[in-house]
Formats: structure tokens, C-alpha cells, sequence
């Protein structure tokens, strides 16, 4: 390799390699030192070796109660996203009229901010006169007293219609994009051979788009772990135990009680988590790779 | 300028993390001032800011307020750059231990602003016990708390309701009112920690002082004495009949928009609520208050009266200018800033004798006959020691306690298990024992 | 039989897709409208259509107009929409200049660790932001310090010695947009060296032997060859960062330098404190609008480039 090519590709590297490395890179391994210390952020920090992880994984930690809220907010609205989405990918791409209005409009959530969202969902779900879901069930139904839904031992319920509101769209545009890639000869072909619309969704469609579905599964199950700002901003900054997600226990442990040791000890805990996650899904999901 | 250095200027700015600071050739301070903006508001800290700078050519306030102050404070503190002064729900504790505030000592000792006594002998006796740390006193009061039961003369003439006198008239008082269509009682369920100082004011109610503290100092068994639980019972009996659906999960403006509208009777809060509320309050509405009333059969002074609310300035130790921030404070707190803070704010001031001699509202005088009929005042400091308790265990079982999903004992039961985990946690700093304040 | 029951199922689709239309559209549609009116008004009737449009009038036409100069001007909206503009766009031209940059170098030349630099970078996918976010708070504090006390001669000399300069990471927008262009590159280097890889050689060939330089071929022939490339991380990114809120509310606290997903948080704050319903719709319009404006102009793109981007990720 000539000198002048080297110091060519020297330059079109270091820029990126610099800042990931060092803003990137530098703290994800900074944080596996910060998990073993005690420390406060104003004193000195002292080495206690793994015993932040211990009190992480101890019975009275509030840990446990987390991450059961972030597999709750995985699985519930995960599964039924999931297959709404995958239901409206299907009937769109079967060909339905207004199938570019549905197109754009089932998608507009997702280019709202997640602050945005929820602050709307705050308005959708509050007792007061403002309320709109209230003000349904108060004239429809008669209910008499204002639902509560946002209280703290109920928003993780609450959440669950918001962010399928949210993620559908996304999921379904996903979808459809790869329903689109298949041939229809491979349909033509089958339903020469007789097969109805369940058999040409189960033996062509899924198998075929089976590659996208696993991706769309990792990417609810690695936004459910980290989940924040929801929780944080209906919570107005103070979530408790039956709302506490990773995320936000880790920022309150950190910011707010001054215990950095264990904050970072949860961070850590979470990044094993979506890396374990994101290997076992592929692993599990994989099938032999159709090709077409 | 050359262009060399006006090209190195332009990249420095391109950077736009760099603040240029000039050297100070003026000899102007800046103190920077940051405030919970809470039912308080910021109008009086602002005025108060303008007449000091009055006085003080050489010094400028820049006050600034948030209602979400601490959560922009917090990191701050750990980057090592906080404001001089600060009025925020931090972890108080952790930062006197690890020397992080300023010593107010010096300043208490000098003469007050307007007065010919040391500032700390113009101050209501007892509003500094709580933030004293081995003789240093790290922050002072603003206000001067009490926790309190309002409600409308107007609606309570109306219906002919009497302000109750024992606990047991207030339940049926409340049961009246229910009779009557309304819900007795708005609450701010959001934040079920409002509910811990009427808990708390009910305990004392039933024992007596050198009991209540043992609460304070981790005692063993505080949270499962007889009387706790009967307080919890109290607490709950009350909620669950007669709070306003759907409370529970109102945030505090929300729930007193309901009273103030009418549709709760009654409502616990401290003295900030007249100005919280003000643009809020219709014409007519007599906004008047009680004390928490005695209980029957209680072994409490029936006169205390819990100081809850009270904000804290504190200094940071790190601060530019901590020596001008103290004075500062100083003259927050003179009688001439008290006088100015009753009258703007609907609210009493820890100042000496700041309330006589001036004209005050009906709302405010209400107060004051509550805290002259007051034997003396209280308050806990579970809260700014216990953090994790505090945030976790204390609203958590509060909002199962309120909502009948777990019975008083289970109640006491829990917080007694949470304290015990702070017992046995050497990371967590607690104080010997305090007892009952002199 | 066979035919109504399909009629049915056809029936039952379109029900289906416009109960979800709704869904989606009507609590927009809700908080536009309500947007125009007074916080009594929404009390009195929350649901109903304001009065500027039931009976328009001046008056009702200056409660719009308050609303949002309550969250324009009073709320400083003007002031978080500038910096979002400012932080988001910043970073977006690093992330595509030093991510194509490095995506060329890994895509289209052998040489020594080619191999582990690529899959250093694709590591960084599987890092969620909330691992590197604690220890980056207490490095940016230390390096700010140590900035500082390095220029502090050059300040010196620049000021004539009347000042100095203070860097921080902390409470600036360089601050932001460094780790923004920094936790953005595994994606888009993923992405782009993929898209690299497909371009013909030819060209590159063709201009060599022109005597174009290494770096006139990649400048002048394939970073405009890569665009549609450069289009889809360049959306990816852009929806990403111009909504991101977890590094705002932890690096930015002064009022002065939040972007717009952390100053919507204050405003609602606020709103609920002064239990000001008005400004707090109108200030969700605000933050709405402009990316749902976009989002209609570019709907074709932006679909697309998200599936681009998700199908690769």
C-alpha cells in the first residue's frame, strides 16, 4: 500500500473512529468500572467489587419489580402490535381502496416525539373535565365517576393502547415492504395448486417474510427494555414501584438518590439483557433461510 | 484584532461549548439563585432580589425558578458546578456529610438586616433544629409551615356545616357532606406523600412528643406501635369513604381545582395553597382552615402543630460566592422581606413577631388564629435523610393504605420492614438519635 | 353464501381500518382544535368545536392567537425549535460526512483490521444508550476541565488578557451533538459501507485514470453516487435525534439551550402548574406539525428509508 493511500484512508477513518471510540466506546467500558464502585458523585468512590450487582439481584431490591414492568410493557402491547400490524400489512396488501391513505396515516404516530405522544395520551387519559376518554364513558356509558387510568397502580395498563397506537404504523409499513418483495409468481403458483388465502399467508407470505418478522420482535423487545420517557413524563418525573422501569431506576439512582455505583450497576445489567435478547431471538427464531 | 485571531475566534465559537468570560473589572458579584417554583411563585424572590441589589450596588441576583428545579439541579451538583443558592428538594443529608454546603453559622451571628439583634435570635425559635448538623446550621426556612384543613366559609354557611372541633366531629362533618352531594374531601393523589403529614399529624395526636420522634430516629417497632396503626386506620377511613373519586390520580393543581371549583369540600394542604390557586379562586369563595383536630382519646398535645412545607434555602459550599450568598439570605429573611412576604404571599414567615402590625387577609388571619392557638410546631425529617424511603416506600404504601388495598397493619407492617432495610444499610448515613427538639 | 360471506369479510376489513383511521387521526384533529381555545372554554365544553369556529369573531380569534403566542413567545417554543434546528442539523451533516467517509474506507479497500474496525463499529449497535450515559456525564465534567485549564493561555492571548474562555460539554450543544454524531455512526456505517459495496468500480476506475485524487474520487464521485444511501440514514437519523429526550433532560438544564422534546416537557409542566390547558394544546401543535408537515412531503422517502434502515438493522 502506498504511504499516500494509507494516509488517505487514515483520514477517512479517524474522524468516526475518534468520536465513537472515545464518546462511545471510552464510557460503555467506563461503565463496567463505575458498576464496581460505592460511590456518591461528590466524595471519593471506593471498590466493592460485585456487591452493587448483589444488592441489584437481593430480594428487597426494587430491581426485580422493574424489570417485571419492562417484560410487561414488552409482552402485552408487543403481541397485539404484533399482529395488528401484521393484519393491516395483509389487508393492505391485498389490494384495499384508500390503501395509501391507511399508509400514511396509520404511520403519523411515529414521527411524533415520544414527549409529544405522551403528553397527548395525558390529555386522552385525565380526570378531569379535559379528559377525553373520561368524557366518552361519562356520555355513552353514564359512567358516573371519572376512571382513573393514569394513577400510578394502573398506567402500565394505560400504556398499553398508547404505544400499540404508537408502533403499529411503524411495524406495518415494515410489513408491507417486505410482503411487497414477494414475487407473485410464488402466489400464481400455488393458487394454481389450489390453495386458499390461509394457506397462501401461512405456507408463503410468513415463511417468506419470517426474516423481517424476527427483526420487528427484537426491535419491541429491545425498545420495551429500554423504555423511559413514557413512564418518566406520565409520571412527572417521579415513577414508583409499580411503574419503575430500568431505565427510569437507574436515572432516579443516579440523579436523584446519588448512588452512581448502583445506577450503573442496573445500566450494565440492561445492556446484558438487550444483548442476550437480541442473540437469543435470532437464535430461536431462526429458520432455514428461504430464499426467493 | 488580526485575523489570525479572529479566525481562532471564529472556531471557537464554532465549537459553541466555549462561554467567553471576561475578567471582572466592575467588581460586580453575580449570585446565582435557583427556586422550586411552587405554590410560592417567584414574584416576592424577585422583588426581594431587586431591593438587595438596591443596597448592594456591587452584587447582582440572578434568580431563576422551575417547578421541576431539582431535576435541572441534581446533575449540576455532580458536575461540580451548582448555583450559590438553591431552594430544591435535594438529597440535603448526602450533601452536608459529604461538605458540600455552605456553613450558615458566621452569618446567623451577625445583626440582622433592620433589627439590633444577631440574625439567628430574630428567627421564630425551632425553625432551624431540623437543619443543624453537629452545631452548623446549613439552611434556613423561607416560610414558616403548617399543615392545615381548608375550606370554603361560604359553602360551609350555606349548609350550615360547623368547623369540627375533635376528629370524630370531622367524620361525621364529612359524612354531612356527603350527604349533601359533594365529595368531602379533594386530595392530591398524584403525590400521595401529601397524605403523610396529615398521617403523621394524626399520630401525634395520639401520643405524645418523646413517642412521635421515635419515629425520627428508627426506632425499633415505631411503625407497628398500636397508635400508628390506629392513625393509619384513621387515615384510611377517611380515604376510602370519603376522598373524591377519582382522586387518586389527580396531579395537586388538578385536585384543588376541584375544590376550588367546589366540587370537594375540603382539602389538607399547607399555607402555599391560597397563592397556588389564586387566579383559580372564584369571587365569594372564603378560603378559611383548621388545625388537624385532636382525636378522641388521644395522648397528644392537642395544640401542635406540624410545619409542613417548609422550603430551605441551603449555600453550596462550591458556590462563587458562598459568603455573599449567606448575606443574601440574610436579608431574604429580614423584617422588612417578611413584612413584604405575608402580604404578598398569604403566608407566615419564620421571622420574630413578622405578623403584627401589619394588615393581613382573612385567609392568612385564619391561619395565624390556628398557629396562636398552637402550643408549638413539628415537623419530620424520615424524608430529607431517607431518601430511597422516602421516594419508594413511604408513597407507595401510602397509596395502597389510601386506596383499601392493604389494612393499617399491613400498612405499618411495610414501612416498618422499609425502615429496617435503612437500619441495616451502612450506606445510608443516619444520625444519632435526636430525640424531641429543645 | 360463499359471496355474502366474503361481502362480510370485505365489510368487517374496512370497518376495522377506519375504527384504527380514527384512532389515529382524531385525537390530532382533538388537540388541533382545542388549541383554539380559552382554558375556560375547554372546561366549560371540552369537546365541543371552539368558538372561533361556531361564531367567529375577533375576540375568539385573539384567544388562538394567545395561545400560541403564550407558547411561541412566552413558553421561548421559538427559542427550542431554533436549537433543535440547530443541534439536529449540525449533527446530521457529521454523522453523513464522517459516516460515509469511514463506511468508503471499510467498504471499497483491504488493509490490515478492515475486519475488526467494521465489527467494532457494528458492536456499538447492540449498546443501549443508557450504558454509556453515566460514565459520559462524569467524563464530559472532567474533560470541560481539563479544556479549559489547555486553552486557558490560548484564551489568554486571544483576549489580550482580559478573559478567558470556558469550555463545557455540559448545558451546550457541543456537548449534544458529540455524542449525538457519536452514537448515531454504528448505524450509519453499517448501513452505508452495505450501500458502498454495491456501487460499480468503474467509475472510480474511470476517473483515476483522469487523474483524480483518492480524495476528489470520493468527494466529487461517490458520496454523490452514495445518495440514496445518504437519504435513508440521513431520515433514520433525523426522526431519531430531533425526538430524543433521555441525553437532553440529562446533559441540558438551563432553559437557554433545551431543544424541543425537553421544552414541550417544561411547557406541559408549567401548564399543568398553572393548570393552563390553552398553552399546553397549543404547545403540542407546535411540536406536532412541523415533523407531520414533513412527514406529508416526504412521506414516499421516509417510509422507505425506515424500512431500508430496519431491514438492514
Amino acid at each position: 500500500m502506498k504511504k499516500s493511500q494509507r494516509l488517505f484512508l487514515f483520514t477517512m477513518l479517524s474522524p468516526a473512529l475518534f468520536l465513537y471510540g472515545l464518546f462511545v466506546l471510552l464510557p460503555a467500558v467506563n461503565a463496567f468500572r463505575y458498576s464496581l464502585l460505592r460511590w456518591d458523585g461528590l466524595g471519593k468512590p471506593v471498590f466493592i467489587g460485585l456487591q452493587n450487582f448483589q444488592k441489584v439481584f437481593s430480594k428487597s431490591s426494587d430491581f426485580g419489580g422493574a424489570l417485571k414492568h419492562n417484560i410487561f410493557l414488552t409482552v402485552v402491547p408487543g403481541v397485539l402490535t404484533l399482529a395488528l400490524s401484521l393484519y393491516f400489512a395483509y389487508v393492505i396488501h391485498q389490494k384495499v381502496k384508500g390503501a395509501r391513505l391507511f399508509r400514511i396515516a396509520f404511520f403519523f404516530p411515529n414521527v411524533i416525539s415520544s414527549v409529544a405522544i405522551t403528553l397527548l395520551w395525558v390529555l386522552i387519559y385525565s380526570t378531569t373535565d379535559v379528559g377525553l376518554l373520561n368524557h366518552l364513558l361519562k356520555s355513552w356509558f353514564h359512567v358516573k365517576h371519572a376512571v382513573p387510568f393514569a394513577q400510578s397502580t394502573t398506567l402500565l395498563w394505560a400504556l398499553v393502547p398508547m404505544s400499540i397506537w404508537t408502533a403499529t404504523g411503524f411495524y406495518m409499513v415494515l410489513f408491507l415492504a417486505s410482503m411487497e418483495n414477494i414475487p407473485e409468481s410464488f402466489y400464481e403458483a400455488a393458487r394454481l395448486d389450489g390453495a386458499g388465502p390461509a394457506r397462501l399467508f401461512g405456507h408463503i407470505t410468513l415463511p417468506l417474510m419470517w426474516d423481517v418478522f424476527t427483526t420487528g420482535i427484537i426491535f419491541l423487545v429491545v425498545a420495551g427494555l429500554k423504555a423511559f420517557d413514557a413512564i418518566w413524563i406520565m409520571e412527572n418525573g417521579r415513577p414508583t414501584s409499580f411503574t419503575h422501569t430500568l431505565a427510569t431506576l437507574m436515572y432516579s439512582k443516579v440523579f436523584e438518590e446519588y448512588d452512581i455505583g448502583r445506577g450503573t450497576a442496573i445500566a450494565v445489567v440492561l445492556f446484558i439483557l438487550v444483548l442476550g435478547a437480541t442473540l437469543l431471538f435470532r437464535r430461536l427464531l431462526q429458520r432455514e433461510r428461504l430464499e426467493y | 484584532m488580526n485575523r489570525t485571531r479572529l479566525l481562532a475566534i471564529g472556531w471557537m465559537l464554532l465549537l459553541s461549548g466555549c462561554t467567553y468570560q471576561p475578567k471582572d473589572t466592575s467588581g460586580i458579584l453575580t449570585i446565582e439563585v435557583a427556586i422550586f417554583e411552587g405554590g410560592y411563585g417567584l414574584d416576592w424572590h424577585r422583588s426581594v432580589a431587586r431591593q438587595y441589589e438596591k443596597i448592594h450596588p456591587n452584587i447582582k441576583i440572578d434568580l431563576w425558578g422551575d417547578p421541576r428545579v431539582d431535576e435541572k439541579l441534581k446533575p449540576r451538583v455532580l458536575r461540580r458546578n451548582p448555583p450559590d443558592i438553591a431552594s430544591s428538594n435535594l438529597p440535603f443529608w448526602k450533601l452536608v456529610i459529604a461538605n458540600k454546603l455552605y456553613p450558615l453559622n458566621e452569618t446567623l451571628d451577625s445583626t440582622a438586616y433592620g433589627q439590633n439583634i444577631s440574625w439567628r435570635d430574630s428567627l421564630q425559635h425551632g425553625v432551624l433544629a431540623d437543619n443543624t448538623y453537629l452545631g452548623k446550621v446549613y439552611a434556613v426556612p423561607s416560610n414558616l409551615g403548617a399543615w392545615v384543613c381548608w375550606y370554603d366559609k361560604r359553602q360551609f354557611d350555606q349548609h350550615g356545616w360547623k368547623v369540627p372541633s375533635t376528629w370524630g366531629e370531622f367524620m361525621k362533618l364529612c359524612a354531612q357532606i356527603k350527604a349533601a352531594g359533594i365529595a368531602p374531601l379533594a386530595f392530591q393523589g398524584k403525590y400521595p406523600t401529601y397524605a403523610w403529614d396529615t398521617l403523621l399529624s394524626l399520630y401525634q395526636r395520639l401520643v405524645p412528643f418523646p413517642q412521635w420522634y421515635e419515629l425520627q430516629d428508627l426506632k425499633p417497632g415505631a411503625f407497628t406501635t398500636p397508635e400508628f396503626i390506629h392513625a393509619a386506620r384513621l387515615l384510611q377511613e377517611m380515604s376510602t369513604q370519603y376522598f373524591e373519586s377519582g382522586a387518586l390520580a389527580m396531579t395537586h393543581t388538578e385536585s384543588q381545582l376541584e375544590w376550588v371549583n367546589g366540587r370537594a369540600a375540603m382539602c389538607f394542604c399547607g399555607l402555599w395553597l391560597k397563592n397556588e390557586m389564586k387566579l383559580a379562586i372564584p369571587p365569594g369563595f372564603q378560603m378559611r382552615c383548621f388545625a388537624v383536630p385532636p382525636v378522641e382519646g388521644g395522648k397528644g398535645d392537642p395544640h401542635a402543630i406540624y410545619a409542613g412545607g417548609a422550603e430551605q434555602f441551603f449555600v453550596f459550599s462550591e458556590a462563587k460566592h458562598p459568603k455573599e450568598a449567606a448575606d443574601f439570605l440574610k436579608y431574604m429573611l429580614s423584617m422588612e422581606s417578611a413584612h413584604s412576604y405575608i402580604q404578598k404571599l398569604d403566608t407566615l414567615s419564620p421571622v420574630k413577631d413578622s405578623v403584627k402590625g401589619i394588615k393581613i387577609s382573612p385567609e392568612l388571619q385564619s391561619a395565624v388564629d390556628v398557629m396562636e392557638q398552637s402550643s408549638r410546631i413539628y415537623s419530620e425529617r424520615l424524608s430529607g435523610l431517607y431518601l430511597e424511603f422516602a421516594k419508594n416506600d413511604e408513597p407507595d404504601s401510602l397509596s395502597d393504605l389510601l386506596s383499601g388495598k392493604i389494612t393499617p397493619e399491613q400498612f405499618g407492617a411495610k414501612l416498618e420492614n422499609a425502615v429496617d432495610l435503612v437500619r441495616h444499610n451502612p450506606d445510608i448515613y443516619k444520625p444519632a438519635p435526636m430525640g424531641v427538639p429543645k | 353464501m360463499g359471496q355474502i360471506a366474503g361481502k362480510i369479510g370485505t365489510g368487517l376489513k374496512y370497518i376495522i381500518l377506519c375504527i384504527y383511521l380514527m384512532a389515529v387521526i382524531f385525537p390530532m384533529f382533538w388537540v388541533v382544535y382545542t388549541s383554539a381555545k380559552s382554558t375556560q372554554e375547554i372546561y366549560k365544553n371540552p369537546f365541543g368545536l371552539p368558538r372561533l369556529v361556531t361564531a367567529p369573531s375577533a375576540e375568539n380569534a385573539h384567544t388562538l392567537k394567545e395561545n400560541y403566542q403564550k407558547a411561541w413567545i412566552g413558553s421561548h417554543f421559538s427559542r427550542y425549535f431554533v436549537n433543535s434546528l440547530k443541534v439536529v442539523s449540525i449533527s446530521l451533516v457529521l454523522i453523513l460526512l464522517f459516516g460515509s467517509m469511514a463506511s468508503y474506507a471499510l467498504a471499497r479497500f483491504e488493509f490490515f483490521g478492515k475486519q475488526f474496525l467494521y465489527l467494532l463499529f457494528l458492536a456499538g449497535m447492540l449498546i443501549p444508550m443508557q450504558l454509556i450515559l453515566i460514565p459520559l456525564f462524569f467524563q464530559y465534567s472532567d474533560m470541560g476541565e481539563w479544556l479549559t485549564k489547555a486553552i486557558a493561555p490560548l484564551g489568554n492571548w486571544l483576549s489580550g488578557g482580559k478573559g478567558s474562555w470556558i469550555i463545557s460539554l455540559h448545558d451546550s450543544h457541543a456537548g449534544l451533538i458529540i455524542i449525538y454524531v457519536a452514537a448515531s455512526l454504528p448505524f450509519t456505517v453499517f448501513t452505508l459501507t452495505a450501500f458502498f459495496r454495491t456501487l460499480p468500480n468503474e467509475l472510480r476506475e474511470a476517473a483515476m485514470i483522469d487523474g483524480a485524487g483518492e480524495y476528489r474520487i470520493f468527494f466529487r464521485v461517490m458520496m454523490p453516487l452514495g445518495k440514496p444511501g445518504l437519504v435513508t440514514v440521513a431520515i433514520f437519523n433525523f426522526l431519531g435525534l430531533w425526538n430524543e429526550y433521555l441525553f437532553g433532560l440529562v446533559f441540558l438544564n438551563s432553559d437557554s439551550v433545551k431543544t424541543l422534546p425537553l421544552g414541550l416537557a417544561s411547557i406541559s409542566i408549567q401548564a399543568q402548574y398553572k393548570s393552563d390547558f390553552g398553552l399546553m394544546f397549543a404547545g403540542l401543535v407546535i411540536a406536532m406539525l412541523p415533523t407531520l408537515f414533513v412527514y406529508m412531503i416526504l412521506q414516499e422517502k421516509l417510509t422507505k428509508g425506515i424500512t431500508v434502515g430496519a431491514l438492514k438493522g
